[in-house]
């Protein structure tokens, strides 16, 4: 009975390290092409910060970290699960960020930039289309556009000019 | 080229002072730091040291210190170079020298070959993969490494500009930003070269407790393989930069020494040590606290239910530890009271049954995935059945309570957790296999207690280990 009990655990013990093998086969194939990615890139030279220079948010993040100064605050209309408003934040660190969605009403956001004295109003590109908030910004003499290539729109705003209560 | 160098000196520099600082630290800890193996002192001095630097910057930012090398090294390293000249410390570093000088060379069979050639393959991978690409993945990006850069640039805790999760613990941040200053600029790619130190860490601290708690050299190393290369969370996690990992190793120190304390087999200053882990554990994460609380209500329970010698005595000793999570959790509480922060209570919001039937099939899912763990967690199940009586008749019990009532605690988190019924599977699919890694290396731990029978090498084998202890190999209670 001893003998037997030992004899199955063994097996059961083999079973477990045959799946593990399987598995290990398995995770080279996994990582694969992230581990060719790296050799093709320590190859070309291009790691570290030129990876970031290929991406062209991080190109306008930069191109905006000039204009915005430290001390400013700025307002981010985009969907925080496109996970990219973090990257922006990031970039754009220690300026105070606050994100709004796309959809955000007129009400909303004007009410936003008042109250927490917004230097500059931020839209990312999207396929969809502007929503309200955006698009009475565009007409509105409190928002003035800066010309910067990249994948969003730059708004310079007067907080200043956004006095009125909002009752939305 | 000259630059990468000096950068690469001065990021070695960084991590050296962390290490010395720690490992001075452990010379006041622990009366013997002999006792421990050079794994084990490694990891201890470097979780030691991280938790005492950062907790220290805290204390900086709270006396108005713009942080700055000198006043962030300065200090500490004063006083880790005068705990080096007292008499404990230089008998420490002496033993230590005298131990390096006279230890056997190791002989490597096959089997270990085998198993070091694919940990080194993880690590040939990871830490390039970590160290060469700048931080990408979200909650580094979104959390630890935006506040790292944050407290580098305004030279202090500033958490004016950031509103999100800026009530979590800083022990990551802070440390990210203090290679920040010890590079002197923000490089947020070197930096992430911690994650795999820490991976090594956690590894060589499991490999070596698995050959204390009585495996042979071969049996360990190939348990250490099998963590590593068992699914895919833990090698991502030694490159994406988040404070999970760090949690991990926290916990596995912790969870690891008070075992060794309830086998009667810990070298003496364990428990002291332990508290440290704690501390660190509370200071690492946000789900540290708990995850700490639990380990000494496990270790309560374990001497309530197997009533060794003095067990009442030594139910007091446990306020030691506690102690160590006071330490970890206080001091960033009351900063948080001072600076009136806003503290999330996302997590507490009401109890929905549906998701804990859900949260309860998604965990079962999760142990079982080869995507997530591989095989290791149906090999804890596997190993927890061939232990028998010993799993409730031996400080096993411990372990055993600690990992079974974190997964009835993540099932329990789920069924509060404020989601809709369609956010609800992105939310678990985000968030389960990091809880899940927080217990796997004591959940390996324990798979090593649960296979010792198995690991049948006679006690001359020159690949066992020589710490195998008695009180723990002893399957009746003798703690």
């Amino acid at each position: 009975m001893r003998t037997w009990c030992k004899t199955w655990r063994f097996w059961l013990v083999g079973l477990i390290l045959g799946l593990w093998g399987l598995q290990v086969l398995w995770l080279i194939w996994h990582f694969g092409p992230e581990a060719r990615d790296l050799a093709q890139r320590a190859a070309r030279g291009s790691l570290g910060g030129a990876i970031r220079q290929e991406d062209p948010l991080y190109r306008w993040a930069t191109t905006l970290a000039g204009i915005i100064p430290e001390s400013a605050t700025y307002v981010f209309l985009d969907d925080y699960a496109a996970g990219k408003e973090i990257e922006v934040r990031y970039y754009l660190a220690p300026r105070r960020h606050i994100l709004r969605p796309p959809e955000v009403p007129a009400s909303f956001l004007f009410y936003a930039l008042h109250q927490e004295h917004a230097a500059f109003l931020l839209i990312r590109e999207s396929p969809k289309p502007l929503g309200p908030g955006a698009r009475a910004a565009m007409h509105s003499l409190a928002f003035q556009p800066v010309n910067l290539p990249g994948p969003g729109l730059t708004f310079r705003v007067d907080y200043s000019r956004l006095r009125w209560g909002f009752y939305d | 080229m000259i630059d990468t160098g000096i950068t690469l000196l001065r990021l070695l520099l960084g991590l050296g002072a962390i290490f010395f600082l720690g490992y001075a630290l452990l010379t006041l800890l622990v009366p013997r730091p002999r006792d421990f193996s050079c794994f084990e002192r490694a990891a201890f001095s470097f979780g030691v040291g991280a938790l005492t630097l950062t907790l220290w910057m805290l204390a900086l930012t709270w006396r108005g210190v713009p942080f700055g090398l000198a006043w962030i090294l300065g200090p500490p390293l004063a006083l880790a170079a005068a705990l080096l000249l007292t008499p404990r410390g230089r008998r420490a570093v002496r033993e230590d020298r005298r131990a390096d000088r006279l230890r056997p060379p190791m002989a490597l069979s096959g089997w270990d070959w085998l198993f070091l050639g694919l940990l080194t393959m993880v690590f040939l991978y990871a830490l390039p993969r970590a160290a060469l690409y700048p931080m990408w993945s979200w909650d580094a990006v979104a959390t630890w490494g935006c506040k790292a850069r944050i407290f580098f640039n305004t030279k202090g805790l500033d958490l004016i500009c950031i509103d999100a999760h800026n009530y979590y613990p800083n022990l990551i941040p802070l440390l990210l930003s203090y290679l920040y200053f010890a590079l002197g600029q923000v490089n947020d790619y070197l930096v992430n070269a911690i994650f795999p130190l820490w991976g090594a860490l956690l590894l060589g601290l499991l490999y070596s407790l698995s050959t204390r708690v009585g495996l042979s050299r071969r049996f360990a190393l190939g348990l250490t393989a099998f963590l590593a290369l068992n699914g895919t969370v833990f090698i991502v996690h030694l490159y994406i930069a988040y404070a999970d990992l760090p949690l991990a190793f926290f916990t596995l120190g912790g969870a690891a020494l008070l075992y060794l304390w309830l086998a009667d087999a810990a070298p003496r200053g364990s428990l002291t040590l332990a508290a440290g882990f704690l501390a660190g554990m509370a200071w690492c994460k946000y789900e540290g606290p708990p995850l700490a609380a639990t380990l000494i209500l496990a270790a309560a329970l374990t001497l309530v239910w197997l009533r060794p010698a003095h067990w009442v005595r030594r139910l007091g000793q446990l306020t030691v530890p506690l102690a160590g999570l006071v330490v970890g959790y206080l001091p960033w509480r009351l900063f948080i009271v001072q600076q009136q922060l806003e503290i999330g209570a996302d997590h507490i919001q009401g109890f929905y049954p549906h998701q804990m039937v859900q949260g309860i099939y998604h965990l079962l899912a999760g142990l079982v995935s080869p995507f997530y763990f591989g095989f290791l967690w149906p090999a804890l199940a596997l190993a927890l059945v061939l232990a028998g009586k010993r799993l409730w008749r031996s400080p096993m019990l411990f372990l055993a309570l600690f990992v079974g009532g974190n997964l009835v605690a993540i099932i329990l988190a789920y069924a509060v957790a404020p989601t809709s019924a369609a956010e609800f599977p992105g939310y678990v699919r985000a968030t389960l296999d990091r809880l899940l890694l927080h217990l796997t290396p004591v959940a390996a731990l324990l798979l090593a207690l649960g296979f010792k029978d198995l690991d049948q090498a006679p006690a001359s084998d020159p690949g066992r280990g020589s710490q195998g202890l008695t009180a723990i190999s002893n399957p009746r209670p003798e703690i």
